[in-house]
């Protein structure tokens, strides 16, 4: 391997769903003789596109866990991280943001710039990714990549320049027009892979020439070596594709290739817009945080020598046991070497290193700085650090966004309760936007995530990879039982059944209480209740708070204040006094106005503005209430509070009312009473289960 | 203190409007001040005031995004609460969300016709209708008037009165009626208008439209540090 960190790229791909990244990255792979066939995606010849090594991923059509591959191009490395389309997985594509330098924002020149293109977009802003757009499936019925273009300015604000221009669309897409060389380019051969370059037909030189001109406009404002050459009618390839790199570089300007991977047209003229206009390693300013000197920012250098900073991005657990696939920024990572793991201070000696290629492997020494590759056998989580011994800096954090969705899971038997545990334990560690737990309340393990098709995919990973047959129901909603007013409570527990009776009578009052969930008052005085026995008051009122008699949910929010009782010499007991603060909680609660209390989320949807009226009508039948709009161009954000019970399914409902083209985050807010009704219902349906109990 | 006695509180008692409104439908109120002095603190009184009793109030957001507006309704009722001493805090929490509704947009990106669709989308589905538009940093200094004629028609239509917030440029002169040049081109247009003056560590509050100017005017002053009006 060779180490030379200008001529290192890497790079995601990432675009909607079915706009055709894997397709792509599977001619990126062939013409960069990484793999010497092609496949198709959705395995159609039973062996499925190279980056695709998930068997589900394979059946679906869709890319689910990002596989890193590396390949070379024209002297360079180019390291590529394919990501997945759909919105359910942009942690995938968060990550490999995050590792990356350079994108490719891949574009179906058809459906144009759809809603996850616009997720991704924002994703690559906020990591500041620089990006060159690749309009695909120029050879489809309704191909227009000029509208595509016009999209990219409109919708996503993209200062977005054409490179080529197609020679023919739909079914007569044979080829480019190289608009920097000024030159036609065709695809012969089986597979597209002799490059056949011509002069520019007739037909096509009036509208080249124009193209040309807006394009050397375009790069102009950011370079006045080309605006000076422009006016001397001296532009050279090399001082536009200059220009053209240094804009491209701070996002200012987008270049735009096209072609169609299925039709082994146009990925060649784009490998090299990777190499030339993509940055490398050197090009971007990395920082970590410095632990010791109070987490002030550091910036890296991609030296060798420097001491090793890298991040681990992505976990898989592969047949010869856990993947990590790590960036390194600083210094090297080789074979024997000793790194520690910021997070846990665990030291770490790397035994293989490899490089990966989808789901095979190439072994190496060393993956120095700039580079990606993988390690076997470390034990940690996907976002940790790692460092030479004595460095202690650490990446800044990944964006994680918080989960929206949960659902109850049950193993079928005691065999997949095992291997539940295991895959669960696995998926967590992988992918920190799902998470599990056990309800306290409910019982039940509990997954939550992304989305429905997040979780959906999970528990069909646990169901293939592990053997774990798991049900799914909705996870209960967990609510709260308070009470309004006071209400007064003077109760006599007395039993005389033979043997030592019981005897015990506690008097006082329940209140509610802000900001606390339990509080026990004793003013007793007098020794009306013998002070060994307020204790078991208090543990017996204690009790009553954790099953309300409403719905059997946790009661919060009571002041208990006891001023009197009573004791006998010889049947009073701590069990006695427990039992008498159970009946006289129970004799005032219901004299009290009890009420339930639901959770409610805040919800916050972002959605192209067309649908904003719509995406306010479905808050609002989920008894949200809108908190507010913010109109942000083509896009607005709608935030409102809706309770938790009627956010279920709720994905699927605004997907439909938006095309697919909103998405939604939802987290804890409050707890608030819910409406008679409502509460009502929940009372009843409480009632019913109980008697089917029963 | 309870709720009724805050909504008495309401700003604009100099203008002898104790506990109604002091714009029809279709009128339209400025509170205009230079930078910084607190136009938006009143805006959200008079909001809150209405919102007290029970009319929904639209807040609109020209600068500022939906976070930056729900701190202001926070400060300012955390301030009434305190200077007023009203328990349950909770509660009255509970009276006033529901009666407000947030909307904002980038300044140039504001207009009427997008106005009325996004109120017609409100309106429609039985989501929001408000009583009350607060226009907080609307721009005068461009040829408003077409809008605010559209505006004012609009909201005679719904049924609402409009309340803006006017920023004073510093270079601008007031006229001999004493308003800023950008807002005499359109002063037929609206009903009342209250300046914020600086003056000294207070602000005083002057009625310039909808009241007789007099000197009695300036009897109200703003406390600077919670920008509620002094008793």
């Amino acid at each position: 391997m060779t180490i030379d960190i200008q001529s290192v790229r890497n790079i995601g791909i990432s675009a909607h769903i079915d706009s055709g990244k894997t397709t792509l990255t599977e001619r990126i792979l062939y013409y960069t003789k990484r793999i010497h066939a092609i496949h198709d995606v959705k395995g159609k010849d039973g062996i499925g596109a190279t980056m695709d090594s998930m068997e589900l991923e394979k059946e679906r059509g869709i890319t689910i866990a990002s596989a890193a591959t590396s390949c070379q191009w024209d002297n360079h490395e180019i390291n590529i991280i394919d990501t997945p389309g759909h919105v359910d997985f942009t942690i995938e594509v968060e990550r490999a943001l995050r590792v990356l330098d350079g994108a490719i924002l891949v574009l179906c020149a058809v459906g144009g710039v759809q809603s996850q293109s616009i997720t991704v977009d924002q994703q690559m802003k906020r990591y500041k990714v620089p990006c060159i757009a690749y309009i695909n499936k120029c050879d489809r019925v309704g191909a227009n990549p000029d509208r595509v273009i016009r999209q990219l300015g409109e919708r996503l604000g993209h200062n977005a320049v054409a490179l080529q221009i197609p020679i023919g669309l739909e079914a007569d897409h044979n080829g480019v027009v190289d608009l920097v060389a000024m030159k036609a380019i065709y695809f012969d051969g089986e597979n597209g892979e002799i490059l056949r370059t011509e002069d520019i037909p007739e037909n096509f030189m009036e509208l080249a020439s124009k193209k040309r001109e807006e394009l050397i406009d375009a790069a102009s404002m950011f370079s006045d070596e080309l605006t000076e050459a422009a006016l001397e009618e001296s532009v050279t390839e090399d001082i536009l594709i200059r220009a053209l790199r240094k804009a491209t570089l701070t996002r200012e300007l987008t270049p735009v290739f096209l072609g169609s991977a299925y039709k082994n047209k146009g990925t060649q003229p784009l490998l090299d817009g990777v190499t030339r206009l993509l940055p490398c390693p050197l090009d971007v300013k990395t920082e970590a945080l410095d632990l010791n000197k109070d987490e002030t920012a550091v910036e890296l250098i991609a030296d060798l020598k420097a001491p090793t900073v890298s991040l681990a991005f992505k976990l898989e657990d592969g047949q010869y046991g856990q993947l990590t696939y790590i960036r390194v920024y600083q210094g090297a990572v080789s074979k024997g070497d000793t790194i520690v793991n910021i997070r846990t201070g665990k030291k770490v000696k790397v035994g293989r290193v490899v490089r990966m290629h989808a789901n095979q492997m190439e072994e190496i020494e060393s993956i120095p700085a700039g580079y990606i590759g993988a390690l076997f056998g470390i034990d940690c989580a996907s976002g940790d650090t790692f460092c030479s011994p004595n460095t202690n800096y650490t990446m800044t954090s990944m964006y994680v966004p918080e989960p929206v969705i949960s659902l109850a899971i049950k193993p079928v038997d005691h065999k997949s309760e095992a291997n539940m545990s295991k895959a669960l334990n696995r998926f967590s560690k992988e992918d920190p936007t799902f998470k599990t737990f056990v309800s306290e309340e409910t019982g039940d393990t509990v997954i939550s995530g992304m989305g429905e098709l997040h979780l959906e995919v999970y528990i069909e990973r646990m169901r293939r990879e592990y053997n774990a047959q798991v049900t799914t129901g909705m996870p209960r909603v967990a609510y709260r039982e308070t009470i309004t007013r006071r209400a007064d409570f003077n109760y006599i527990h007395k039993k005389q059944t033979g043997g030592a009776g019981q005897y015990g009578r506690v008097a006082g009052f329940i209140e509610p209480v802000v900001d606390e969930d339990f509080v026990f008052d004793n003013k007793v005085t007098g020794g009306s209740i013998p002070t060994q026995y307020i204790p078991a008051v208090e543990k017996g009122f204690q009790k009553c708070m954790s099953r309300g008699p409403l719905l059997e949910f946790p009661i919060t929010g009571v002041k208990v204040t006891i001023n009197d009782g009573a004791s006998h010499a010889v049947d009073s007991s701590e069990m006695a006094f427990q039992a008498a603060a159970r009946g006289a909680f129970l004799e005032a609660y219901h004299k009290a106005g009890p009420v339930i209390h639901e959770p409610i989320m805040k919800v916050v949807v972002e959605s192209p503005t067309e649908f904003q009226g719509p995406v306010m009508g479905t808050l609002n039948q989920r008894r949200g209430m809108i908190v507010g709009t913010q109109d942000e161009g083509p896009m607005c954000v709608i935030e409102s509070q809706v309770p938790l019970s009627e956010m279920f399914g709720y994905s699927t409902v605004l997907r439909s009312a938006t095309q697919g083209k909103a998405q939604f985050t939802m987290e804890f807010f409050t707890y608030r009473q819910a409406p008679k009704s409502i509460a009502d219902e929940l009372v009843k349906k409480a009632a019913e289960e109980k008697k089917n109990v029963a | 203190m309870l709720k009724n006695d805050l909504v008495l509180k309401n700003p604009l008692r100099l203008l002898g409007h104790d506990s109604d409104d002091v714009l029809a439908d279709g009128g339209f109120g400025v509170v205009m001040a230079r930078a910084g002095v607190g136009k938006t603190a009143i805006g959200v009184q008079l909001a809150i005031n209405s919102q007290l009793r029970h009319q929904n109030v639209l807040h609109i957001g020209l600068n500022d995004p939906v976070q930056k507006v729900c701190l202001w309704y926070d400060e300012v009722l955390r301030n009434l609460i305190c200077q007023y001493e009203v328990p349950q805090e909770e509660r009255l929490w509970d009276v006033i969300l529901p009666h407000r509704f947030i909307m904002t947009f980038k300044v140039e990106s504001f207009s009427v016709p997008i106005l009325e669709e996004r109120l017609t989308d409100l309106i429609e589905q039985g989501i929001f209708v408000p009583k009350m538009v607060l226009i907080d940093g609307f721009s005068f200094d461009n040829e408003i008037r077409t809008s605010l004629e559209e505006l004012k028609s609009l909201s005679k239509e719904l049924g609402f009165h409009v309340w803006f917030t006017m920023n004073i440029h510093r270079h601008n002169t007031p006229g001999p009626d004493g308003f800023a040049p950008e807002f005499s081109v359109v002063e037929d247009l609206f009903d009342v208008a209250i300046q914020l003056i600086p003056d000294g560590k207070d602000v005083l509050v002057k009625a310039l439209k909808g009241i007789d100017g007099t000197s009695d005017s300036y009897q109200l002053r703003l406390n600077p540090s919670t920008l509620l009006l002094t008793d």
